[in-house]
């Protein structure tokens, strides 16, 4: 698992109260405010193979450390699919589902 | 009515009545000049920049870069100048006192007399004024992309511009804005210089500033208002739009995060030069020529990069005797967030600095982007509503400047046609 690549997802009351009903509220850190962030790690493979499928996105090494400007919609996706499974490890799932379109 | 601004001069207006002009301006020489020579000279007519009556000559560019004040010893610390292609001088054969008419995007904009032609020394007039030659420097670049022939003298606006919605309820000039600061009840008004959409932050950077300018004065009936004044100039891209700024700004103020009696969102035109402590003092002049009694400085204030020390723009005023700057600067900390304290804080107050959590324009920004609405007390609801609706009516979809933006917006004035 590279520490160095991860997605961050956006936490607000909403989605937060949604993480607390399932138990998940602990996968997240507070950031500012009452926002939190739910850290998706990916590896530098998933990350090259993210950064391929949306050539917006890019890996912010400047600020964030993290990879940034992927769509709204995407980001989404994959916090339903932490709801989903239960997991931070959803990037493989969600590639393999872009893939498949 | 006051009408006295900086430098103890009466704010005047250089416009020349319309019954005059057709005949002022048929037989003039015509110059086109840059968007940021536009927006100065209408500045500068309807004396934004009082006691400035014209672009400055050779002999006050120098005492600005050398001294900080005009020929006349007044307190000023940046070269306002019409920068001209050596061409346009050469092939149109002008001279020294002779009237010229000054054209923005085809259209006439204002009349000029011809007082100096002259060069400059831009590397000279960077280090004086912007600290630093590096053409990383917004600044700097900026200066490197002026023509090299510049003129001096006075003008008199023929045109005025007619400021497009949304931002003309939001236009005032510092005789409208004084008339109106009068009608207000107001004896104090604290300017809040912003290019950008308030967060928290800003909001209590506000408030705390209010708190400041009010001070000793009674407070039953409120005397003291604040002065949000937007500036629009060049943009970038990722720069949070103009229409964005201005209107959720109103919409504090809408919500009632604000009274309507204590504030009030106005714009101004400037290109920021990003010069750090000289910019604070441009600053605090622009607003004194708007009526305004205080001027709030934050962290960073009209900063760039690692150029200037994060108070540099507070230490400057220690410098500046009483009696060359009416307006008083209010100093200002940092607006924090405390999981401890539980609330938006100030540095100078909280003393739970391991645990503070800073407001950080990159991760708000992030969080705008992913279409995220942020916790309430990072983004008051309502402006993060007005953020995505002006996204949708003026940004092509987007809250921040994109090349289509850049491209396509609408002008903020249009120059109306004389004939
Ligand atoms: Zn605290």
């Amino acid at each position: 698992m590279a520490q160095g690549c991860p997605i961050n997802i956006w936490i607000n009351e909403e989605r937060y109260n949604e993480l607390q009903e399932l138990g998940l509220a602990n996968m997240t850190e507070d950031v500012l405010a009452g926002m939190r962030v739910l850290k998706l790690q990916c590896t530098e493979k998933q990350k090259d193979e993210l950064l391929k499928f949306y050539p917006a996105a890019k890996f912010d090494t400047a600020t964030t450390q993290s990879i940034e400007l992927l769509p709204p919609e995407t980001k989404e996706k994959m916090f339903q699919l932490v709801v989903k499974n239960k997991s931070l490890k959803v990037v493989r799932e969600f590639l393999k589902g872009a893939k498949e379109g | 009515m006051n009408y006295e601004g900086h430098g103890n001069r009466e704010i005047r207006e250089r416009v020349i009545p319309e019954s005059e002009v057709t005949e002022k301006i048929r037989k003039l020489k015509q110059i086109p000049v840059s968007g940021r020579c536009a927006r100065e000279c209408i500045n500068i007519a309807y004396g934004f920049f009082t006691p400035l009556e014209g672009f400055m000559g050779k002999e006050e560019v120098d005492a600005v870069c050398e001294r900080m004040t005009l020929a006349d010893g007044t307190l000023w610390p940046i070269p306002i100048v019409l920068d001209v292609k050596e061409e346009e001088i050469r092939t149109k054969k002008i001279k020294k006192g002779d009237s010229i008419l000054l054209t923005y995007t085809a259209s006439s904009l204002a009349m000029m007399e011809v007082e100096d032609i002259f060069r400059l020394n831009k590397t000279k007039i960077a280090e004086a004024v912007l600290g630093t030659t590096d053409e990383r420097h917004p600044g700097v670049r900026m200066l490197r992309g002026l023509e090299n022939t510049f003129l001096g003298g006075k003008i008199a606006l023929v045109n005025p511009p007619e400021f497009q919605p949304p931002f003309d309820r939001f236009w005032y000039t510092p005789r409208q804005l004084r008339k109106r600061i009068v009608e207000n009840g107001w004896e104090r008004v604290v300017a809040h210089q912003t290019r950008n959409v308030p967060h928290s932050g800003h909001e209590w950077l506000m408030k705390g500033a209010w708190f400041s300018a009010n001070g000793e004065l009674p407070v039953e009936k409120l005397k003291t208002g604040i002065l949000v004044n937007c500036i629009i100039g060049p943009k970038r891209t990722g720069d949070y739009i103009d229409e964005a700024i201005v209107l959720c700004h109103q919409r504090l103020c809408e919500a009632r995060y604000f009274r309507d009696d204590i504030h009030m969102v106005t714009i101004a035109l400037w290109d920021m030069r990003y010069a750090g402590p000289r910019e604070a003092i441009f600053h605090a002049i622009l607003r004194t020529n708007l009526g305004c009694t205080h001027h709030m400085f934050g962290r960073d204030h009209a900063g760039v990069g690692s150029y200037y020390g994060s108070y540099d723009a507070h230490r400057i005023f220690d410098q500046i005797p009483q009696h060359k700057l009416k307006i008083k600067p209010v100093r200002v900390l940092e607006w924090w967030y405390c999981p401890i304290c539980g609330e938006v804080t100030y540095s100078g107050l909280c003393g739970h600095s391991q645990e503070r959590q800073k407001f950080s324009g990159t991760l708000i920004r992030s969080m705008i982007e992913d279409k995220v609405k942020p916790t309430k007390l990072i983004f008051r609801p309502e402006i993060y509503d007005k953020l995505m609706e002006s996204a949708e009516k003026y940004g092509f979809g987007s809250p921040f400047c994109t090349e289509k933006y850049l491209a396509e917006r609408k002008p903020v004035f249009k120059l109306p046609a004389l004939w």
